[in-house]
């Protein structure tokens, strides 16, 4: 019997260090979310039972090892079978799965209930960035990695959010219901900001829904769950939680913006400006692969700079841009980036780095192809 | 008849008594089990649906 107390004991310790384990990070987040908490709870109950488990069987096998050890003379018993044994260590498994089947069960059915939702965010996995888009609101914008490749490439000190900063976050509102639509362009992706207790696969020709009510405001970090190709650490995710009135002032704001910039497609753009915008557009979306200089990294990122083909053929360079190559690295953007951001990064593209084709493609041009 | 579905239901738990098999092989024709099988599946699939509609409903 006093072995078994030191067993017991040893349990008990194990489970007192895994409160500290909690403290540490090391489990899952409380999360800030109306259901975050329920999904903590649920894996906390399912953590205990599990500790009792494993406490009462290693327990019961070390003190039997222990107490009847053939060197005090036990002898094994020998029998073939005993139905009452076999029944009873059937039936208590089939109880305690049922009985965490039913708690499990219901926050499930919570989670997968994105009716009466107050905002649709559409997000679409690419390599490798997240685009958002708030549906039937006019406004829609691509969210990428804002750490310098300085710090990645061990040149400068890393940031106290180390590729976990975006150029620009998702921005939500605390305490309405808003529903996400998951979706990809080209490999499957996963949404997962732990606060939020959201980790939901975007998959290209799928749309999958999740919905989540935040319920204090803050930043919540995440990061791409699902291995994506090369850049799949250098897409994460940055959710703002705001209050009410300052979600609504932000998107309309955003709307006021997109639409001066819709009215931008059908006016004359001067080769500076075009220039300007084309070099911002060209360090989010493209300078990842293609590099900063446009030297690119071949073979599976080829160069831009001094690039013959799209020097000479300003067609083929506005169609791979929009349409991408398929078989290869090259995503269509024609989705992806507005007819403003596509005429400027084109633009940039045939005018940088020694590219001096004189080339000022209009974003009307563009729209006109887009419409195609 | 109960005999028999007392050693299917045993079955699906996966226990039965040494004894039992025994008398269950004294039998000879496996049809019975067989059919009791099917039936007894069935009710289960029902059973199981009927507590998902009630749960979801």
């Amino acid at each position: 019997m006093r072995t078994l107390l030191v067993w017991l004991a040893g349990g008990l310790t194990l489970a007192g260090s895994s409160q500290v384990a909690l403290a540490n990070g090391w489990n899952m987040p409380v999360g800030v979310s109306s259901l975050s908490g329920e999904i903590y709870g649920l894996h906390m109950t399912i953590f205990w039972i599990c500790v009792v488990i494993g406490v009462v069987v290693f327990g019961a096998m070390f003190y039997s090892l222990f107490r009847y050890r053939h060197s005090k003379g036990a002898k094994s018993a020998n029998f073939h079978e005993n139905t009452t044994v076999e029944i009873i260590w059937t039936t208590i498994p089939l109880l305690i799965l049922v009985g965490m089947a039913v708690p499990a069960t219901a926050t499930l059915q919570k989670i997968y209930d994105p009716s009466d939702a107050e905002l649709d965010v559409m997000v679409t996995g690419q390599q490798w960035r997240w685009r958002y888009e708030y549906l039937g609101e006019d406004v829609a914008f691509n969210s990428n990695l804002a750490t310098p490749r300085a710090q990645i490439n061990g040149e400068e000190e890393r940031g106290e959010h180390y590729l976990l900063e975006v150029d620009e976050p998702l921005v939500l509102p605390i305490n309405r219901k808003v529903r996400f639509l998951f979706t990809s362009d080209d490999v499957i992706h996963a949404w997962w900001v732990p606060e939020l207790a959201v980790k939901q696969d975007s998959i290209p020709g799928f749309v999958n829904e999740n919905w989540v009510r935040i319920e204090e405001p803050g930043i919540y970090r995440g990061q791409c769950a699902e291995l994506c190709g090369v850049d799949h650490g250098f897409m994460p995710i940055v959710v703002q939680a705001v209050e009410e009135e300052e979600f609504d002032s932000w998107l309309a704001e955003r709307k006021e913006a997109a639409a001066e910039e819709a009215m931008g497609v059908d006016r004359e753009w001067g080769m500076d400006e075009l220039m300007e915008r084309g070099e911002g557009v060209f360090g989010s979306i493209c300078a990842s692969c293609h590099q900063p200089e446009g030297q690119g990294a071949p073979p599976a990122f080829p160069a831009l700079a001094g690039n013959e083909q799209l020097i000479e053929d300003a067609d083929w360079h506005i169609d791979t841009v929009m349409n991408g190559v398929s078989g290869t690295a090259m995503p269509a953007f024609r989705n992806t980036l507005n007819p403003v951001e596509l005429a400027s990064v084109i633009t940039y593209t045939r005018n940088a780095w020694g590219n001096e084709t004189g080339d000022a493609i209009q974003p009307s041009e563009i729209a006109e192809r887009l419409e195609e | 008849m109960w005999e028999v579905i007392k050693s299917v239901l045993a079955a699906f738990l996966g226990v039965q008594r040494e004894q039992q098999r025994l008398k269950d092989f004294e039998r000879g024709n496996p049809v019975a089990f067989i059919v009791t099988g099917i039936v007894l599946a069935a009710v289960l699939v029902g059973l199981i649906a009927l507590v998902a509609v009630l749960a979801a409903g």
